[in-house]
């Protein structure tokens, strides 16, 4: 294409820099949540799968173990007696410094074995010479409570080779001694050793006071030898599985997969926003030229040449804004990654240390994402483009005329959508995806409806304020009206934006409402004791009943409860279980998603059965009456499942059984919490007290009220993230409205003149501007609500449901709509107060000047 | 036509910023005009004729001198107390007519005296009569796009009487309008303007004007002329 008509087009670019600089903006913001969250999810994701293989090497499979962890017995066994040598046993556990901040982040403490440990080439050796390895590895072995430290991490310690220092375990307080040091060769590996102790296994096993006992089996297995496998899987016990490194990496995304669908359908969200803006803006740039187009069209240049001419331009443009987005997603994505981690390791797993690692792959992904939205967004601006006459140059008014014929035709075009939307959330079964995708079918389909609704509310309001504010005040309505091509996408963008806001807040509500009720419920003992502490020590067991019986018998406490949670391996995979001991009161703190028969806790404390919640049910379709096989170190057990109950407590869900069930099968590892219920008249703060002064450190008591706030607390940190990605998908409407409104007022410039020439004084214009624009906000607010309502519908009984697991009652909060609709409105008056004052102080001559 | 100055230009000097470069437009106008004089002025493309409008109505400030109006130096006035001088005493005519796309004809007539005071039954009454007397009553409730260019350029005229003015400055009013349109709204003006004993500034290129004029002005050189 010939570079002077290009040159025509940009130098238009050039002379309309606010535009241009908004335009890149509202493309940038788009890709940069999409990008943001990509980066943070997967980032998290890494960081756990690379810290876990840090220490594996070229380990292919791993045995775990459930809490009670591994005898170490097991490792003889597998060497001795089955002969396998590429094994690894390792120790794990978390320990507090002493110095120089106590309240410092947990390190954690592995101890490797370190024989083996040379020919696993695990992470922590990557920066290593190999003789400077092996010297390492031979102090370990003989060097009493010797520890290995990454350089950077004992330098910000301020420790050298030989210093000692002290940690606290459960143990009580430890003296280690630093031998040496190791350096990693890349920022990724850096992040992981900063908080990382090395030592040998022996050491962690008394530091930790795990003696006998491992917390997992490294192996190298030659390419899946049947063999060696089916050889190790004779020798396991019940409370030990075998897994492929591999699948463990697997698991832990397929346990994320839902959490992350969600928040990646926030960051398209935006996307979507963003695309409303970008059409809106690319319309803009076409329209404002219609006379310089309809010049070349005059001299020569052919539609095509000039569909070629936009669509080069907003490719041009795309490319700047995916950039400027790619480097903004990076900056965002940090700030997220530490939102998103804090959330996983709230409900899914523990990350210790999160990194952004940014992979080509991603990158891409955002810039195939940024450019394909851009061209699909600026394609029906393009074809407009071509259509305009070379000979006569259409007024505004006919171009809006021909706008109102489209937002007629586009209008049940939406009607389909929306019923689309409907159908899609209706038949969606079990499909995350689809649920989300009818959301935005919805969104989408209100989105293209909205400049038609927008018309109707002009008619209705023009009739209101023409009645009470006589011609001046009907004009803001008039405006909108008269402008619907511009002023309708603008509305449409924060509709959009506000009504996904509204939705997710009816959800979040409703979800809190279920889960307090939830909550309260599941309090029926005045006061709880909850226990810390590594369940793989064998003193755990002990001192847990020890403090039990101690609790049971100061004066003021009717009875106890207790709750040991665990992990057992169902269907060869470590699931979670809650044992409990229950009383009568207890047992009313279920509540069962069905009726239930009057002997179903003689049932549950009697035979061999479970019940499960809600979430186990939905993710492993299970039925009452079916039977789930536990594996044990007598082989595999079935229990029967006899009820189904309600428990937010996470998404993946978990069995329950009685202690007499679990005692059976399994060894004792102690309580993870017990419940006490006073005698009536009972001073439940004395009793607090008491209880209090048989705690350790590492054990708790709080009453009912204490964990049902603390328990709200973990609620809305978890949703923290969803809260932070609304409020930008709500930034980024809000910057597109105020390029709307921005790219609006320098076009009616003249108009504006002709007002301020007849005696409108700049004041007067000012408000008449920020009225249009506030009643802009009003509409998109209006709009919003019934919008909302339907997304957080769909949201609670559709996607949460498939998503999690977990039905919820829908509570309906007015003012959650009141504060949609003020959002929207104060959102589109803020975003007009500029573009308002600068029209104002536009000096009335310029603006008659201007055509 | 009475004696008394209804407009007075003393030492007017306006220039302008190009490219970093200061250019004049006037130096040192002078001008006396009488009340209900109609004055025509003529000049090159560019000459400067907008801008003489519109420092008289007060939309454009002088770098010095004075614009006096019924004994009032708008120059002196803050650029709120322009807009309102110019709300009450100035009636403009352009040559793109100019008229609000938003509002219907009758609104676009009735929006001037909305902003000097609170519309009556009798003002729409006025704005009735006086389209009737541009042959426009049944143009009442239509908007600008729906009307030629000649009947836009009436319910400009008309939008520029409505509130009564002292004084009218149309900017080549028949700039874009064919000859037989044309020189129907110059008749127009002419009854309606002289009838009303008004003052009347004309910025120009038609010479069949001329003949209509009280006196014809001119800019050359960054000065007026009488011709």
């Amino acid at each position: 294409m010939s570079t002077i008509l290009k040159r025509s087009s940009r130098n238009f670019l050039w002379q309309h820099p606010w535009q241009l600089v908004l335009a890149i903006l509202d493309i940038a913001l788009g890709v940069a949540v999409v990008i943001a969250i990509d980066l943070a999810m997967e980032s998290s994701l890494k960081s756990f799968n690379q810290a876990s293989q840090a220490m594996s090497g070229t380990a292919t499979h791993r045995i775990i173990a459930s809490d009670g962890g591994l005898d170490e017995k097991l490792y003889s066994r597998l060497r001795v007696e089955q002969g396998i040598a590429n094994l690894s046993p390792i120790v794990t556990g978390y320990v507090k410094l002493t110095q120089p901040d106590p309240d410092e982040d947990n390190f954690k403490l592995i101890g490797i074995d370190p024989f083996i440990e040379k020919s696993l080439h695990s992470g922590w050796q990557s920066g290593q010479p190999e003789n400077s390895t092996r010297d390492l590895l031979t102090r370990l072995l003989t060097e009493p409570n010797g520890v290995l430290l990454s350089e950077k991490t004992a330098q910000q310690l301020h420790l050298q080779i030989n210093d000692q220092f002290k940690v606290v375990t459960d143990q009580g307080t430890q003296q280690l001694k630093l031998i040496g040091l190791f350096s990693v060769n890349d920022a990724v590996s850096e992040q992981i050793s900063a908080k990382l102790i090395i030592t040998d296994i022996a050491t962690a096993q008394e530091v930790l006071g795990l003696f006998g006992r491992l917390s997992s089996i490294d192996v190298v297995i030659e390419q899946d030898d049947p063999a060696t496998l089916a050889a190790i899987q004779q020798s396991l016990p019940g409370s030990a599985l075998l897994v492929s490194i591999d699948s463990q990496a697997e698991s832990m995304r397929e346990m994320t997969r839902a959490f992350a669908i969600n928040l990646k359908a926030l960051g398209l969200l935006s996307l979507l926003v963003g695309m409303f803006l970008i059409y809106n803006t690319m319309t803009f740039l076409v329209m404002q030229r219609r006379r310089l187009i309809g010049s070349l069209r005059l001299l020569g240049v052919t539609r095509q040449q000039i569909f070629k001419l936009v669509i080069g331009e907003a490719l041009l443009l795309a490319l700047i804004g995916t950039v400027v987005g790619i480097l903004l997603g990076i900056a965002l994505g940090q700030g997220l990654l530490y939102l998103i981690s804090g959330t996983i390791n709230a409900i899914y797993f523990r990350i210790d240390a999160a990194t952004l690692m940014i992979t080509p792959f991603q990158l891409g992904k955002g810039v195939l994402l940024g450019i394909s939205a851009t061209l699909l967004a600026v394609l029906p601006p393009a074809y407009e483009a071509t259509q305009l006459s070379a000979v006569k140059v259409l007024a505004r008014s006919q171009l809006e005329l021909g706008s109102r014929r489209l937002i007629k035709t586009v209008g049940l075009a939406s009607i389909l959508l929306i019923l689309g939307g409907l159908v899609t959330a209706w038949f969606s079964g079990q499909s995350i995806t689809l649920g989300l995708a009818s959301i935005f079918l919805i969104l989408f389909g209100f989105g293209l409806l909205t400049p038609a609704i927008t018309l109707l509310f002009t008619k209705i309001f023009e009739r209101i304020f023409g009645r009470f504010l006589g011609i001046l005040g009907s004009l803001p309505v008039r405006m909108v009206a008269a402008e619907i091509s511009r002023t309708g996408i603008a509305i449409a963008a924060l509709m959009i934006a506000v009504s996904a806001t509204i939705g997710m807040d009816l959800m979040i509500g409703s979800f809190r409402q279920t889960v307090a009720q939830w909550v309260h419920a599941s309090l029926p003992a005045d006061l709880y004791v909850s226990i810390l502490g590594d369940k793989m020590t064998a003193e755990k067991a002990r001192s847990d009943h020890h403090l039990k019986d101690e609790i049971a018998k100061l004066a003021g406490v009717q009875m106890l409860s207790s709750a040991l949670h665990t992990k057992l391996i169902a269907d060869n995979q470590l699931t979670k279980i809650s044992v409990f001991e229950l009383n009568e009161s207890s047992k009313q703190g279920f509540i069962f998603k069905h009726n239930v028969a009057d002997n179903l806790w003689s049932r549950f404390d009697n035979q061999q059965t479970i019940i499960v919640t809600e979430p186990y049910a939905y993710h492993h379709a299970v039925k009452i009456g079916q039977k789930i096989r536990l594996k044990t170190d007598q082989g595999e057990q079935a229990f029967e499942v006899i009820a189904i109950y309600a428990d937010y407590s996470g998404d993946q869900g978990h069995l329950a059984m009685s202690r007499q069930n679990y005692q059976r099968y399994w060894p004792d590892l102690g309580y993870s919490g017990i419940g006490v219920y006073a005698k009536d008249g009972t001073d439940l703060k004395q009793l607090e007290s008491r209880i209090s002064q048989l705690l350790t450190t590492q054990q708790t008591v709080k009453s009912n009220q204490g964990i049902y706030k603390a328990s709200m607390e973990v609620f809305e940190q978890t949703f923290t993230i969803t809260e932070t990605l609304r409020w930008l998908s709500a930034a980024i409407a809000f910057v597109g409205v105020f390029s709307a409104l921005m790219a609006l007022q320098f076009e009616r410039t003249r108009q504006l003149g002709i007002l301020r020439a007849i005696g409108i004084t700049s004041r007067q214009l000012t408000v008449l501007i920020i009225s249009e624009t506030g009643l802009m906000g009003l509409i998109a607010g209006l709009l919003a609500v019934p919008v909302g309502f339907i997304v957080a519908y769909v949201l609670i009984f559709v996607v949460y449901q498939r998503s999690f697991g977990w039905t919820m009652a829908f509570y309906f909060d007015a003012g959650v709509l009141y504060q949609g609709v003020a959002l929207a409105f104060i959102a589109a008056l803020l975003a007009g107060i500029f573009p308002a004052m600068k029209m104002a102080q536009t000096h009335p001559a310029e603006a008659l000047r201007t055509e | 036509m009475t004696t008394q100055a209804a407009i007075s230009i003393q030492q007017l000097n306006k220039s302008y910023q190009e490219s970093g470069q200061q250019h004049a437009v006037f130096n040192d106008l002078q001008l006396d005009v009488k009340q209900g004089e109609f004055i025509v002025l003529l000049g090159r493309s560019g000459s400067g004729k907008s801008t003489f409008l519109n420092l008289i109505s007060g939309i454009d400030p002088p770098d010095s001198g004075k614009v006096i109006i019924n004994n009032i130096d708008i120059t002196a006035l803050s650029e709120h107390d322009r807009t309102l001088f110019r709300r009450h005493h100035i009636g403009f005519v352009f040559q793109s007519y100019n008229l609000i796309p938003t509002l219907t004809v009758a609104e676009n007539l009735l929006l001037p005296l909305e902003l000097i005071k609170r519309v009556s039954r009798k003002d729409h009454d006025h704005v009735e009569e006086l389209l009737a007397k541009l042959k426009l009553s049944d143009r009442l409730d239509s908007y600008p796009d729906r009307l030629s260019g000649g009947e836009q350029q009436r319910v400009a005229i008309a939008r520029a009487l409505i509130h009564d003015p002292d004084v009218i400055l149309a900017d080549e009013p028949t700039g874009n309008l064919d000859l037989d349109t044309a020189e129907q709204v110059l008749e127009l003006l002419d009854i309606l303007v002289r009838k009303a004993g008004k003052t009347m500034i004309m910025a120009t290129h038609s010479q069949e004007v001329i003949g209509k004029a009280d006196r014809v002005l001119s800019i050359q050189n960054k000065t007026l002329h009488t011709r």
